[in-house]
């Protein structure tokens, strides 16, 4: 968008305050969503229950078209819809609700690093696991992505998403990766954000900012996600401050609000 | 340790010793760890895998990619990072990533994909370093790799127009080098008074930003301006590569020497200007105090004069 249209947007955005009705769209939980969008999804989720808006989670099969950049989670809040994380933190802060105000430029410079890490690593790692590993593609993946649609379409669907992704793994270099190097990438990310982190409650000592709730969803995800093995989760499973991390902002946000979803099994 | 450590990469220009930042990256943490590394540049030699470039050469290995090539000579010992706390080096994966998703896209708008850039410097540069055939064919192949890298990565609905991807990384680049710069502050390196890999890595994005001459230049205006970064880019030249430069440096100094001259003329310039104004004054007729009640009746008087001349 240009900046015109941005500041006309968030000029809408800030008139109104935030509504009872809003709600978060993703794929079905139980047959259709995967790894990554689930993540992303329990990102936003986390982040609105961390500065206290109230939303309401819907699951439907088409959610990606749906959404105005093609990307899930997307909010739909008064007569607005926005998606990806990025975004709805800067249409919440338009209303008004910020996490990271009290942090000062360095600090905020720190976060957005942070953040691109966790993009850059973990997501990449986490797509190319569903799309590139031939296992998981044709175990789990293909199976998943197209079970709302019938026959042949969901086939069509699903190659045509894989086909996409494999062309971002190449242009940016990861198309030659094997399953091990992307998981010691991921070993490398997970010790970054576990020396980050360090003994703090959360990565900018005691209030949760949006970094934290990117950093849960994550790695929430990839510990309570059932895939052909478990070597991403035990990669995870290394560094005990993140899963404490975890524990914690699970409790705190989601068990004492009833939303009861699977709790991490700590083995 | 005495292996002979090999690096193949492109070579440079504008002051620089690499043009292509991944080279640039290789060497300053070769310069920084102490490697001993020897450079061969691959301008105007027939190479098999130039796409590769930088590629490090030892007797038994052949080490492809910057961030394999850094983990490479960690392993042989060469670690800028030695003094770095736990939480340092996270913070540099961080900030590398930053680097990576938020300046590449632009910088690689800059050199490859900006058509006035691409056509006037960029092309021509590594046409002419590379032999004929390949010249006509290599240049075109990276300049489209690297626009599809771009669209691949931020090419996403709802930007449907390259103009407005192109709008949306030259954001994303100037709020990275504002965060950088931030980060930077006053201090003389990223982590304290050593260097160590973040630095490598930023000066590697930075320098050919910084120096390379382009005709559309808004990033390279908006570096400019980020004084601690320029400085920053110039302290590693200086110190780092000036024996290497070898043929550049008195070049460099004949370039003080010609700015000191162009200063030195544009004073004396100015000077003469100032003195002929002064004479022009002096030389003027000097017009006796004209006394305030005749004012009033001249002017009237040339009114009626001009007015009757006027009148045909």
């Amino acid at each position: 968008m240009s900046l015109v249209a941005e500041a006309f947007v968030s000029q809408i955005a800030a008139a109104e305050p935030w509504p009872e009705n809003a709600t978060l769209y993703q794929q079905l939980k139980g047959e259709q969503i995967l790894l990554s969008d689930n993540a992303a999804s329990l990102a936003v989720q986390a982040f609105l229950q961390m500065c206290n808006l109230p939303i309401k989670v819907v699951c439907r099969a088409n959610a990606e078209y749906m959404s105005p950049s093609g990307k899930v989670p997307f909010i739909h809040v008064g007569n607005q819809v926005v998606s990806e994380l990025g975004p709805i933190v800067q249409f919440v802060k338009a209303k008004g609700h910020s996490l990271s105000d009290g942090l000062d430029e360095v600090q905020k410079a720190e976060m957005k690093a942070y953040m691109e890490l966790v993009n850059n690593m973990l997501l990449t790692a986490e797509l190319y696991l569903q799309w590139c590993d031939e296992a998981t593609v044709g175990e789990i993946t293909h199976a998943r992505y197209g079970s709302p649609y019938p026959w042949p379409l969901n086939h069509i669907l699903a190659y045509q998403k894989q086909w996409e992704v494999r062309r971002k793994m190449k242009a940016i270099g990861w198309g030659k990766k094997t399953l091990d190097q992307v998981l010691e990438d991921v070993d490398q990310c997970c010790q970054a954000l576990s020396q980050r982190l360090g003994t703090q409650p959360y990565f900018f000592n005691k209030q949760p900012t949006e970094l934290d709730a990117l950093v849960f969803g994550h790695l929430y995800t990839i510990l309570t996600t059932q895939l052909t093995s478990d070597e991403l989760s035990e990669k995870v499973k290394n560094y005990s401050n993140l899963l404490a991390f975890c524990r914690r902002i699970e409790q705190h946000y989601f068990e004492d609000r009833g939303k009861g979803s699977s709790s991490i099994r700590l083995s | 340790m005495a292996a002979p450590l090999e690096l193949s990469c492109w070579g440079g220009g504008w002051g620089l010793p690499s043009v292509h930042s991944e080279s640039l990256v290789v060497m300053a943490y070769a310069k920084f760890s102490g490697a001993p590394l020897k450079v061969n540049v691959i301008d105007n030699t027939w190479r098999g895998s130039r796409g590769d470039v930088p590629i490090l050469t030892t007797e038994d290995n052949i080490v492809s990619q910057p961030a394999k090539i850094l983990n490479f000579l960690r392993k042989q010992k060469y670690n800028a990072d030695y003094e770095l706390s736990a939480r340092q080096g996270a913070d540099t994966l961080a900030y590398i990533a930053l680097l990576e998703e938020k300046l590449l896209p632009a910088v690689l708008h800059t050199f490859w994909v900006e058509n006035d850039n691409y056509f006037t410097v960029t092309k021509p540069w590594f046409a002419s370093r590379i032999p004929f055939p390949l010249s006509l064919i290599l240049p075109g192949r990276m300049s489209k790799g690297a626009l599809n890298r771009i669209l691949l990565t931020r090419g996403e609905p709802p930007l449907y127009h390259l103009q407005e991807v192109e709008a949306q990384i030259y954001r994303d680049a100037k709020e990275c080098l504002n965060l950088l710069s931030h980060r930077l502050g006053t201090s003389q390196f990223f982590f304290g008074d050593m260097p160590s890999t973040l630095d490598a890595y930023v000066f590697g994005f930075l320098a050919p930003l910084y120096k390379v001459r382009f005709p559309k230049v808004q990033l390279q205006e908006h570096l400019k301006q980020l004084s601690n970064l320029c400085r920053f880019c110039d302290d590693i030249l200086n110190s780092y590569f000036r024996h290497s430069l070898g043929g550049i440096s008195p070049a460099g100094q004949e370039t003080v020497d010609a700015n000191l001259q162009k200063l030195t003329q544009l004073v004396n310039k100015e000077s003469n200007l100032i003195e002929k104004m002064d004479d022009n004054l002096r030389q003027s007729p000097q017009l006796p105090p004209r006394k305030l009640p005749t004012l009033k009746l001249t002017p009237a008087e040339e009114e009626s004069n001009s007015l009757q001349r006027l009148s045909p």
